[in-house]
Formats: structure tokens, C-alpha cells, sequence
């Protein structure tokens, strides 16, 4: 009632504690915002001195030099800035990585969901971290030091093991749905024999392409062992991890209740999860495409000590075999042990290709979080 | 589809998934197994005496009588190797002009190789640079170097197709008709006498500084400079990740603050690692000035950004793993919110916050890219504690690179390169594996 | 409507001393009895009785929960369920299944009712619309959609994604249709929907429904198993056994005195 009575139990505060709690809470808590707020500010100042040392750079007609020619002489004279040759090449080993690690990755992982027993899933879970744990510098290491060295004596015997490793699974999928629509369109239908002889042939066709495949491969003489496809094999195993587990997470989230509904049905297991499941992973899947993408892009001590370094554009514009270089050991390599004048344009030049490296991680992250919202707005969660 | 069909490519598929599982367990064995085989080889080679020679006069390591012993019989075998040298020498002074020239330039070479296998002569001036006063420490190298003695280099570029290939012609076809041709069979057959090969076990690779450019000893610089990066980067990260948690979890109200937070920590970790070092280098060192120019500070500033995201997400989920019961007891009793976090949650939610840290003490510990502008030096001493704020140092996942592509000798080295990356992995997998045990150990208490 | 004493009775589905065990726990107990065609069977009992894994025997859905296996005798047309040769597929296409929790893929409904036919081939536009739209008025949800078949399944309410299940479900024209407690997750109104859907499809289609709600049992089945820890207490036509309990423990069940 009146104050001083209620104070006789002690459970009003007085006027001065009260405010001095409220001001220690409001401290200690902006204390808590100021230091949780160091990542948002870690993450504008790295924006903002990336920006401050690339725009001396700036100018229409040495953008656009550095866009679209592929003359980088940094160190000539007149200095050249053609930065083209660099960046096909980052855009030429993320690619490749993206075709290793994305179809191994998804593979792997609706295999980890979904059919492997529980005691191998434990094993192989190990395993996915132990790959990811691995310094960029050890698979750097292996590039240069076991991978290059072996892709340069026996180039053909390696890329033939390639081309069986993908063709078999490949043609032996094809012969399957091939011998069964054809035996169907025959009037078959049902019965196994008519189907294995169609099999058969079609086995023999397609052992006879591999054969041929795998022959021209062999005969291929690699010249340098460091080159694009070293990097980007290196680079997908790199990759592979995050792929992997996201995809792996993404598969478990879509739940039980969906693959018991499509086995009621009487679907098997790979029509479950490939009509149903993967389908409604595809939101964490595109996520997983996206991060691994970004972990290639980003990689800068296994494409310095690998691919060769050489800016120039392949030839053809497909030739893996050639060395290539990217924007990352670009900026390694060029700036030196910073013995670099500060402030003249070479040093503002790999500026400009750090804020290109950081715009497209910028970017990813942005549409990996646009699906990831946009999947959850649709399911009305 | 009939049905049939439908069975088998079921099975096709099972089998894909199981291909592709494979495909990434032998991608880990092929990657790891040359590491650790060679790896090891720095540790356990065979050493010659001139190993044992080099441990004792430069590291007092080893007993002087046996040592003697050794020397004397290793003389002995050598001997004859170095009459037949200064014979040839007298033969050569005796032989027709043309072919004088010829052949001394042939016999300072043969001298200069067999210098290179086994150690200066007796009676010769000691070279300045370690690396010559000492023949091969190793057994493989020697017998690398045998070849060089054996055999001289040549292209044959008799095939019009193809590049040249190299051949290999014996040495002695150098000599023709001089006597010094029988010292080749004599130095072949007799090798393992002139050095003395014994299997040793050379743990102090691990603590023995680096000599002569990494031709000799040990990586303990590199070893040094890792651990004082990865916990100076421990040491900044942690205490703001946690915090940075504690924050997250226990005080913020969703709204568009802690979104824009959160999508800021979600870009902070997909910046490249490269672009760390850049900012790490545009900001700590030339705008900041924390240190004139690289330091081990300004690289663990660098490396703890880069870190940062993994604790808190880390830190973030372990505390959310402590059950709300924990926090209702606590505030039941009239505790206040900080004081329930760090007298409740904190300890409950301590394991897996140590987690989080070991893992990113493994990610520290193997970055390059951060450190190249920031903190890194090729070559250096190991730095004493109150150094770390304005020296640079050497880092097992710098000199790694700068072993394999910059250095003069790379393939001399090989055992170094896979020494370092059979540490460096190593030691990354050992905090994992720890990480993975807590994790089991966290898993199992919970459930019971 | 539960007045079954003048129709021929021919079983559909026959336990004999049927078991299923998870590890060395056995949940359900050496059960015998008969299921007759044409006709709605109920299984009650409390929670952990064993109800719900008799169930998904039936159509071997425990197939897929690691460590179980069954013991006995299931027999649907003169095979053994559990014979290894049996062709699972198959099976699953003969007897079908709607769980508890409607569980509609995120697909849209035209291609939820689709997805079974389309897995044994149907694949002709025509045709596929054909059955869609005939197992959608067989689910009595035909009205309600048919002006948005290709909305996503995920809009619908959950007594409609519930009803677009039994669609699903009846699209591979099944013999057998299992129902694993389907209303206990929608409110009454839809409740009743689904409860006059099953005394529709009596009849065409046996139905065999596990519920814990014994008005309902009540109201929907011709005959009726009470199951207890794993045991079949009592078996028989739902009036008699509503009215006339033979044990005790049904009485006390159905009175309400446990569970």
C-alpha cells in the first residue's frame, strides 16, 4: 500500500537499487551487443579496406583492361592488367570441382541417409570430417608432390582409370533402362529372357566404346603434371566434405513420415528417394551445391602450388591438361612477402581481385540464404 | 516400368551410393598414406655415420669413443678411394694434352660428387657452408648420390617424335684406359663400408632447430611458430565467440538487430582466406600498425576472424544443448540471468564449447593463406615469448609451400617437406580425433 | 451397419500364432485370428499394446526399423507375408497404408494421387488423370480440389491432406487398406468426414483400422480386436463385444477402467 509498510517485507526494491540494477543490466548487456556486434564489424571493415585499397585501381579503361584482356604483365612497361586469362582460369578449376564433388557429394550422402547400416555410417562419418579437418596445404602437398609427378609419367594409364571409373556406372545404368524399354517397345513384356539378350548386346556395345574411350585416353601424353585438372580433382576431393554433410542434413530433415508414405506405396528405395526425397531436400542440397562451390572458389594454397600458375587461357577453351592460374595465388603469389611498393598498382590490382573474391562469396551466401528462406516460406513453417 | 527392372535398378543404385562412399574412403587412403609412410621417414631413417658425425660435433650428442671407432673404420674403407683419386691425378699430368684438359675437368668433377657422397676428403680445407663439411646423413640420399657418382646425365634426342629422354652412361666410359676405372666397383661394392648405414631414430626432428637451410636438423621453429599463432588466435577468439554465444542465446530478442547479426557471421565465414590475409595486412599491420611490419600478433589477430564464426556456432550450440530445466532451477533460486549463464549454463554447456575450440584450433593450426602477409617468414629462429608482438615466424603450414616450391635444394629435402606435412597433419587429426571423443564422451552422458 | 451375421465370411488375412519381435523384446504375442474380407476391422487397446506393430506387419513396414523380425504366420492370399521370396514391392501395392499423421509429399496433389500409378507405369496423361480423378471421389475430396489439383498438396487442411492420403492410397486400387489411428490428429469435424469416407469404401475394399478411441471403433467396424501388452484379448463382432464382453479385461477396458 504505502511504501514504507510494503518495505517491511522486503520485497520492494528501493528507488536507488532499482535503478542502479537496471542500469548494471542495461550495461552488461550492451557490453554482451558490443562484443557480439565485433563480427558484424569484423565483417564491414573488411569491406571497407578491401574497397579502400582496390578503388585507386579504378578507372573506365583499365577495368575494362582488366576484364577483358588476358595480357598480365604486371611487372612490364608499360604494366599490364588483363586480368581475363586469371579469372577463366578460377572460373575453369571451381567448375571442374563443382562436377566432381556435387555428384559424388549427393551420392554419398543419400547412401549415408539412407542405406548405409548404422556401424558403417560411424565409420564413414569419421571419415567426411577427417577429409574436411585436413590443412589445405597437405592437399596442396599432394598435388605438387605425389599427384603432379604421377600425372606427368604415366598421364594416359590415369586418365584411362578415370574414364572406366565413370563409364562403368554409367553405361551399365544405361543398359539397364535401355534393354527395358526396349524389350517393352518389342512387346516383352514381363519376361526376363528377351530382356537379357537385349541386355547382353547393348553390354557389349557399350564395353566396346568404353574399350575405345579408355584407349584414346591412354595415349594422351600429359606434359605438366601441375595443370587444371590436378587442381580441380584436388580441389572437388576439398569440396566434398561440406557437400556431403549438408546434403546429408538436408536429407534427414525431410523426414521419416515422407519415405514410410512413398514404401506404403509400394515405391522401392531408389524410387523413394529419388522422386521423393531428394525433391524435398533440394532446398539444403542447392545450399550444400553453393557452400561447396565456395570452398573452391576460395581456395588459395592447393591451386598456388599446382596449377601450374601460367595466365594464360587454355587451348581449347576446354583443356584441363593445360596450366591455368587463378585470382587466389594470384594474390599469394604477387604480393610477395609484401615487398611490394604500398600503394603503386600492383599492390591496388590484387585489391581489386580480393573484392571480386569477396563480392561472389558475398553473393553466394546471399542466394544460399534466399533458398533456405524461400523453402521455408512455401512449407508455411 | 516392369517390375523387374525396377529390383535391379534399385539395387544399381544401392550400388552407386556405395561406389561413391568408396570413392571418398580411398580418396582419404591415397591422401594420407604417402604422407604418413614418408612422412615417418623423417623420423626413422637409416643414418650414416656422417649423421652421427654431424649430432656430435655440431649437438654433443653420442659417445666420442664410439664415434672414433667409427671414423677409423670408415677411413680405412675410404682410403683407397682417395689414393686411386690422387693417382689418377698423377696419370692424368702424364697424358697427351688434348685429353689433359678433358679429363681434369672430369676428375673435379668425379672429386666434387664423391665430396657431395661422403664428406670432405682428409686433408682438404674445410667449406664455409655446413652442407659441405658433411657427406649424406641419410641412407636414401646416399644412394641417390652413388647414382650421381656411378652414372653421368645425358639427353638423347635420337627420337624425332618425342622430347628428349634422359640416359644414364657410366662414368668410367670418362675414363677410358686410366686406372681410376676400377674405383668404380671398388665404391660400389664397398659403400655401406665407407658410411655405415644403422636405423635410427631421430625424434629430436621435433625439437632441433632448422640448419643450413633445412638440409640438416630439425623443424622446431616451424613447430614453435604454429602453436604461438594458433593460441594467440584461441586466445582472442574464444572469450569474444563465447561471449558472442552467451549474447545470442540467452539476451537477444529476435528482430532485425540479431538477423543482421547473424547474417553478418554467416558471411564472415564464407569470406576466402586469402582475402583474410589481405585485410589482415591492410588493416592490423598498415592501418592499425600493431606491429611495424609482419608479427606473430597481427597473424593471430588475422587467423582469429577467421576462427571466430566456428566458435561461436560452436559455443552457440552447445549452450542451447543445456536443458531449459537447468536455467528454471537456477532462476527459481533467485539467480539473475548472467549469473545463472556462468555459474549453470556455461559449465553444462563447458564440453561442448571445448569442442568447438579444438576443432578450430585445427583450422589454425592448417591455414596458410592468412599468415602469408601477416606473420609468416621462410626462415627464422625460434621466437621467445615476448617476441610474438613484433617478430614474424616460421609456421609448419608456411614453410611447407616454401620448402616445395622456393627453396634451393626441394629435392634434397623431401624428407623435411614430408616430415612437416606428416606433423602438421598429424597434429590437426590428433585434435580432431580428441574433438570426436568429447563429442562420444558429451553424447553418452547425455543419454545416460 | 454393424449387423454382420448374415453375410458369408471369407478371411482376407489370417495370424497364426503370429509374433513380431524388436531385438529380444517380442511386442506382439503368438496372435490368432482372422481377418474377413469386405468387411472394417478394428484393433483397440492401450498405448504399447501392440496394435500399431500388428499393423505395419501386415504390410511390412517394420521392415524398415532394424532389429525386427516376426515369428508365426501371416497369411494373405495363401502366402506367408514373411516368406523371404515374397516381393515387398508387390505386396505393398495389394495392401495399402495411411498413417496417423497425414503425410502428403511436397508435390502437388495431382502428382500426390499419381505417384503410385506412375511407379507401375502408367504413364499416358489420359489415363492418370482418369484414376486421379476417380480415387479422388472415392476419398470424397474430388469437390473440394478439383479446380486446383496442381496446388501443392502442403495448402490443404489436415482432414483434406488426410483424405488426399486415403486418395493416394486407393489409387493403386489396393485390396486391403490399413489405417493407423487417421483421425487422431484432425479435429471432429474432419474426423467424421473420414469416418463416413471408411463406411463408404466398406465393402470394395477390406479395411483394417487401429484406433484408440473406441467410440469410433464403435461406430466404424464390423468386427473388432483387443489387443493388451502384446496379446489378442478378444476378438469378435463389434456389437457383441461392445455389449457383451467375453473377458474381463475388455470389459474393463471398454468401461473405461484402464488405459
Amino acid at each position: 500500500m504505502s511504501p514504507p509498510q510494503a518495505n517491511r517485507s522486503g520485497l520492494l526494491l528501493s528507488a536507488g537499487a532499482q535503478r542502479r540494477q537496471r542500469v548494471a543490466r542495461m550495461l552488461g548487456q550492451s557490453f554482451l551487443f558490443a562484443v557480439a556486434s565485433v563480427s558484424a564489424v569484423a565483417v564491414l571493415f573488411i569491406f571497407v579496406f578491401i574497397v579502400r585499397d582496390a578503388v585507386p585501381f579504378f578507372s573506365w579503361e583499365r577495368l575494362r583492361g582488366f576484364f577483358t584482356s588476358t595480357r598480365w604483365y604486371p611487372s612490364g612497361s608499360p604494366p599490364e592488367f588483363g586480368a581475363l586469362a586469371i579469372i577463366y582460369g578460377s572460373a575453369m578449376v571451381t567448375v571442374g570441382a563443382v562436377v566432381v564433388a556435387v555428384p559424388l557429394g549427393i551420392a554419398a550422402a543419400v547412401c549415408l541417409s539412407d542405406v548405409l547400416p548404422f556401424g558403417a555410417r560411424q565409420i564413414i562419418k569419421p571419415v567426411i570430417e577427417i577429409l574436411a579437418a585436413i590443412p589445405s596445404v597437405a592437399y596442396g602437398f599432394f598435388a605438387l608432390v605425389v599427384f603432379a609427378p604421377l600425372l606427368q609419367e604415366h598421364g594416359g594409364r590415369v586418365l584411362a582409370v578415370m574414364v572406366w571409373l565413370l563409364g562403368l556406372p554409367l553405361c551399365a545404368l544405361a543398359v539397364l533402362v535401355l534393354s527395358d524399354m526396349l524389350s517393352r517397345l518389342a512387346g516383352h513384356h514381363g519376361r526376363k529372357g528377351p530382356q537379357g539378350v537385349i541386355a547382353a548386346i547393348l553390354g557389349c556395345l557399350f564395353a566396346g566404346l568404353l574399350i575405345w574411350l579408355s584407349r584414346m585416353a591412354a595415349a594422351v601424353q600429359i606434359d605438366s603434371g601441375t595443370n587444371a585438372l590436378n587442381v580441380a580433382l584436388i580441389l572437388g576431393i576439398m569440396a566434398l566434405p561440406t557437400v556431403v554433410s549438408v546434403s546429408e542434413d538436408a536429407l534427414q530433415a525431410a523426414g521419416r513420415e515422407l519415405r514410410e508414405g512413398s514404401y506404403a506405396l509400394g515405391a522401392t528405395r531408389a524410387e523413394t528417394l529419388l522422386n521423393v526425397v531428394v525433391p524435398a531436400a533440394s532446398g539444403g542440397i542447392s545450399a550444400a551445391v553453393i557452400l561447396g562451390f565456395m570452398r573452391a572458389i576460395g581456395e588459395t594454397m592447393v591451386v598456388w602450388m599446382a596449377s601450374g600458375n601460367a595466365a594464360q587461357l587454355p587451348q581449347p577453351f576446354y583443356n584441363f591438361l593445360m596450366p591455368v592460374r587463378t585470382l587466389t595465388a594470384t594474390i599469394a603469389g604477387d604480393m610477395g612477402e609484401a615487398d611490394h611498393v604500398t600503394g603503386s598498382e600492383r599492390y591496388h590490382v590484387l585489391f581489386v581481385m580480393a573484392l571480386v573474391l569477396l563480392l561472389i562469396s558475398f553473393g553466394c551466401n546471399s542466394v544460399s540464404e534466399w533458398i533456405i528462406w524461400r523453402r521455408r516460406k512455401r512449407l508455411g513453417v | 516400368m516392369q517390375l523387374h527392372t525396377r529390383h535391379v535398378l534399385n539395387r544399381a543404385f544401392t550400388g552407386l551410393g556405395y561406389v561413391a562412399t568408396g570413392v571418398m574412403a580411398a580418396a582419404l587412403l591415397v591422401l594420407l598414406l604417402p604422407i604418413f609412410i614418408k612422412g615417418a621417414g623423417a623420423f626413422v631413417f637409416r643414418g650414416t655415420v656422417e649423421f652421427r658425425r654431424f649430432e656430435f660435433e655440431q649437438n654433443g650428442r653420442g659417445n666420442r669413443d664410439a664415434l672414433q671407432r667409427e671414423l677409423a673404420l670408415v677411413s680405412t674403407a675410404r682410403a683407397p678411394v682417395y689414393a686411386m683419386l690422387d693417382a689418377a691425378e698423377q696419370e692424368i699430368a702424364a697424358a697427351p694434352p688434348a685429353r689433359q684438359r678433358e679429363l681434369k675437368s672430369a676428375l673435379a668433377g668425379l672429386r666434387e660428387d664423391i665430396r657431395v657422397l661422403l664428406g670432405p676428403a682428409p686433408g682438404q680445407p674445410v667449406p664455409v657452408l655446413l652442407r659441405g663439411q658433411y657427406g649424406q646423413t641419410r641412407w636414401d640420399r646416399a644412394r641417390v648420390k652413388l647414382h650421381d657418382v656411378l652414372f653421368s646425365e645425358t639427353w638423347d634426342y635420337s627420337d624425332p617424335s618425342g622430347m628428349g629422354r634422359k640416359v644414364y652412361v657410366p662414368r668410367s666410359e670418362e675414363f677410358e684406359g686410366l686406372s681410376i676405372t676400377s674405383l668404380f666397383p671398388y665404391l660400389e661394392a664397398h659403400v655401406a663400408d665407407m658410411l655405415r648405414p644403422r636405423v635410427t631414430v631421430y625424434w629430436r626432428f621435433l625439437t632441433d632447430d632448422s640448419r643450413d637451410a633445412h638440409i640438416f636438423g630439425g623443424i622446431m621453429p616451424e613447430l614453435l611458430g604454429t602453436f604461438y599463432l594458433t593460441l594467440g588466435a584461441i586466445l582472442i577468439a574464444v572469450p569474444l565467440g563465447v561471449l558472442t554465444a552467451v549474447y545470442l542465446t540467452e539476451y537477444a530478442r529476435e528482430g532485425m538487430a540479431v538477423r543482421f547479426l547473424r547474417s553478418c557471421m554467416s558471411t564472415l565465414a564464407g569470406v576466402p582466406s586469402i582475402v583474410f590475409g589481405l585485410f589482415g595486412l591492410a588493416f592490423f599491420i598498415n592501418t592499425l600498425q600493431v606491429s611495424r611490419s609482419k608479427s606473430v600478433l597481427a597473424g593471430s589477430l588475422t587467423l582469429a576472424l577467421l576462427i571466430l564464426p566456428t566458435v561461436i556456432r560452436a559455443a552457440e550450440e552447445a549452450i542451447r544443448a543445456v536443458p531449459q530445466a537447468y536455467r528454471e532451477a537456477a532462476l527459481a533460486l533467485g539467480a539473475g540471468t548472467w549469473r545463472t549463464v556462468y555459474s549453470v549454463v556455461l559449465p553444462a554447456a563447458l564440453p561442448g564449447i571445448l569442442t568447438g575450440i579444438v576443432i578450430s584450433m585445427g583450422r589454425a593450426a592448417g591455414e596458410t593463406a592468412p599468415i602469408i602477409f601477416t606473420a609468416a617468414v621462410s626462415v627464422g629462429v625460434p621466437l621467445k615469448l615476448w617476441e610474438v608482438f613484433s617478430h614474424p615466424t616460421p609456421a609448419l603450414s608456411w614453410n611447407i609451400y616454401n620448402l616445395c616450391t622456393e627453396h634451393e635444394a626441394v629435392d634434397e629435402i623431401r624428407h623435411v617437406q614430408y616430415g612437416m606435412v606428416f606433423v602438421l597433419v598429424g597434429l590437426v587429426l590428433l585434435l580432431n580425433l580428441s574433438a570426436i571423443l568429447l563429442r562420444a564422451r558429451i553424447a553418452k552422458k547425455l543419454k545416460a | 451397419m454393424n449387423d454382420v451375421s448374415h453375410q458369408p465370411l471369407t478371411p482376407h488375412v489370417r495370424a497364426q500364432a503370429f509374433s513380431v519381435f524388436y531385438g529380444a523384446h517380442e511386442a506382439v504375442r503368438k496372435v490368432t485370428f482372422d481377418i474377413s474380407r469386405g468387411n472394417v476391422t478394428a484393433i483397440i487397446g492401450p498405448s504399447g499394446c501392440g496394435k500399431s506393430t500388428f499393423l505395419r506387419a501386415i504390410n511390412r513396414m517394420n521392415d524398415l526399423i532394424p532389429g525386427c523380425r516376426a515369428g508365426g504366420e501371416l497369411v494373405f492370399d495363401d502366402c506367408n507375408i514373411y516368406d523371404p521370396q515374397i516381393d515387398v514391392v508387390s505386396l505393398r501395392q495389394r495392401i495399402g497404408m495411411v498413417f496417423q499423421k497425414p503425410n502428403p509429399f511436397p508435390k502437388s496433389i495431382f502428382d500426390n494421387v499419381a505417384y503410385g500409378p506412375r511407379l507401375r507405369g502408367v504413364s499416358r496423361r489420359g489415363e492418370l488423370a482418369e484414376i486421379v480423378e476417380r480415387s479422388l471421389v472415392r476419398a470424397a475430396l474430388w469437390d473440394e480440389v478439383k479446380d486446383r489439383l496442381h496446388e501443392n498438396a502442403l495448402r490443404l487442411s489436415g482432414g483434406q491432406q488426410q483424405r488426399l492420403c486415403i486418395a493416394r492410397a486407393l489409387a493403386v486400387d489396393p485390396e486391403i487398406l490399413l489405417m493407423d489411428e487417421p483421425t487422431s490428429a484432425l479435429d471432429p469435424r474432419a474426423t467424421t468426414r473420414i469416418e463416413d469416407l471408411i463406411g463408404e469404401l466398406r465393402g470394395s475394399y477390406t479395411i483394417i483400422i487401429v484406433t484408440h478411441n473406441m467410440q469410433q471403433a464403435a461406430r466404424v467396424s464390423d468386427f473388432t480386436a483387443f489387443f493388451y501388452e502384446g496379446d489378442l484379448i478378444e476378438y469378435g463382432g463389434t456389437t457383441e463385444m461392445f455389449s457383451r464382453p467375453q473377458c474381463k479385461q475388455t470389459e474393463d477396458y471398454i468401461t473405461g477402467r484402464f488405459g
